[in-house]
């Protein structure tokens, strides 16, 4: 990461983040071989609400670009807002290059409208079944860190540091990863 | 496992080896120069030799009752500490290895070590404060990380490294006093200040290098211990979760939710700087995160 940009408040560029995010496109499937754990295909990016018309167009202008490219990338999506002022913009697909791509079709779409520094984190889910014991786990693409970290809850706002760990230790060479651990914020609740 | 592709740590740690040897050599070139050069200053280094043997046999012979009496370390028996003492059972019977005493400190601070001569005399030594924030696969690790310590006769290693430095620093007394007396009464070198000089300059150096060595050969000798441990346990990941645990570094780990904390600017904080390169020179330990970095790494060429 840009030493100055420690200091700057300019959000990484969407060429820059969209490079991290795509970094996923061969991590996800060391993550199943190393670690066993499967995307489920859903994903979800997360957008601070701001009052007003830029915004709502904003939205409708990914709604719009999602209806349109159903076909194209067989996407299926969905909004919800959450009880800390978050749009999430739920989406669903069979190929992660197709997630990536409307994760970062989303993310251009707003920063064209000028949000740029409104994107908070995409997250992707994945389900791991070792040793008979389901369990979600996720990877969280932080935009204002450019890089990922893994979250793995386990009921009430506990969460398993050491599966966390080896999640690291598996990708951490493919993916852009977060290698402080003190930036590694759990979401809980999420609206996936 | 298959026998062909063991991961690198799983093979025989010759690199160690080789370190233990070359560092030896170095020391023992300095030394040695250090002694060429005292001795063409005409000082007899047989008394010095003799105390500075003493000493170290004193200090090698009686490690273990010295570091169990500073640290209050009380050995224990198999009715007081029942799981602890079956779980080095467990772990000494699965690798071959003679049972160690066991003793533990009434200390809350998480710590562990190991000391003794051989491997039958030894200890392995456990805060109360260890016992309570490790589950029993973490407590392997460590446990196990200590019997490589063991294993390898660190104790007596780096007891045998310090006697060059000790040696060196008693030298360096005696060449002070010696530059002195030659150069106040004898007045048969007349350039005795001059040699004095000397003499201090290149004890010094000694000693300084000599002290920086052992410090890296006790640095290897951890990564080499956590390396032991992870054969001995199968799990790297545990003894990495118990140093984190030990260190403090699992609370570094938020609990806050990202998005309570977006606003707070919390990602554009200068992290502290952590551990400069001159600390790292001077530390017996190597740094938490290159141990969990490299036990991860070992986690990782298992599955």
């Amino acid at each position: 990461m840009n030493f100055f940009r420690r200091f700057k408040k300019n959000p990484i560029s969407s060429k820059e983040s969209s490079d991290a995010i795509f970094s996923l496109s061969s991590g996800y499937i060391t993550l199943e071989t190393k670690l066993g754990l499967k995307n489920t295909g859903r994903s979800a990016v997360s957008i601070k609400v701001v009052d007003g018309m830029y915004f709502s167009d904003m939205k409708e202008d990914i709604q719009r670009f999602l209806d349109a490219s159903q076909s194209d990338f067989g996407l299926t999506y969905r909004t919800v807002s959450d009880s800390y002022g978050y749009l999430w913009v739920i989406i669903e697909g069979k190929h992660m290059e197709d997630i990536l791509a409307g994760v970062t079709a989303i993310g251009d779409t707003v920063e064209e409208k000028g949000f740029s520094d409104k994107l908070l984190a995409t997250i992707f889910e994945f389900r791991s079944n070792m040793e008979n014991i389901d369990s979600i786990q996720y990877l969280i693409y932080n935009y204002k860190r450019n890089n990922f970290y893994p979250f793995v809850p386990t009921g009430q706002k506990n969460r398993d540091t050491e599966q966390e760990m080896k999640i690291l230790s598996a990708v951490e060479q493919e993916v852009h990863f977060e290698k402080d651990m003190a930036f590694w914020y759990p979401m809980w609740d999420l609206p996936l | 496992m298959s026998s062909i592709s063991k991961p690198a740590w799983q093979k025989r740690d010759t690199g160690l080896t080789i370190r233990m040897v070359f560092s030896f050599a170095i020391l023992t070139l300095l030394y040695l120069i250090f002694l060429s050069v005292l001795a063409y200053l005409g000082i007899g280094f047989i008394p010095i030799i003799i105390i500075a043997s003493g000493m170290i046999l004193a200090q090698w012979y009686f490690s273990d009752k010295i570091v169990m009496w500073s640290s209050g370390a009380k050995l224990v028996s198999k009715e007081q500490y029942p799981q602890l003492h079956e779980l080095i059972e467990r772990i000494v019977a699965r690798n071959n290895l003679p049972k160690p005493r066991i003793a533990v400190i009434n200390k809350n601070m998480p710590n562990a070590f190991a000391t003794g001569r051989g491997q039958k005399s030894s200890v392995v030594a456990v805060t109360t404060g260890l016992l309570d924030i490790l589950d029993t696969e973490e407590l392997e690790g460590v446990v196990a990380h200590e019997l490589t310590h063991i294993r390898n006769r660190d104790a007596l290693v780096l007891t045998l490294a310090s006697l060059f430095s000790t040696v060196a620093w008693y030298l360096m007394q005696f060449g002070f006093y010696g530059g002195l007396y030659s150069g106040g009464y004898g007045g048969r070198d007349r350039n005795g200040g001059g040699a004095m000089l000397i003499i201090l300059l290149v004890a010094m150096l000694t000693w300084v290098v000599s002290f920086l060595i052992i410090r890296a050969i006790s640095r290897y000798r951890e990564f080499a211990a956590d390396r032991g441990s992870a054969q001995m346990t199968g799990k790297p990941v545990k003894l990495a979760n118990a140093l984190m645990k030990i260190s403090g570094t699992m609370r570094r780990i938020p609990t806050k939710d990202l998005r309570e904390v977006e606003g707070l600017n919390a990602f554009f904080i200068v992290p502290a700087l952590s551990g400069s390169t001159i600390g790292n020179l001077f530390s017996t330990h190597p740094p938490i995160e290159k141990r969990v970095q490299k036990l991860m790494e070992m986690e990782a060429s298992m599955s």
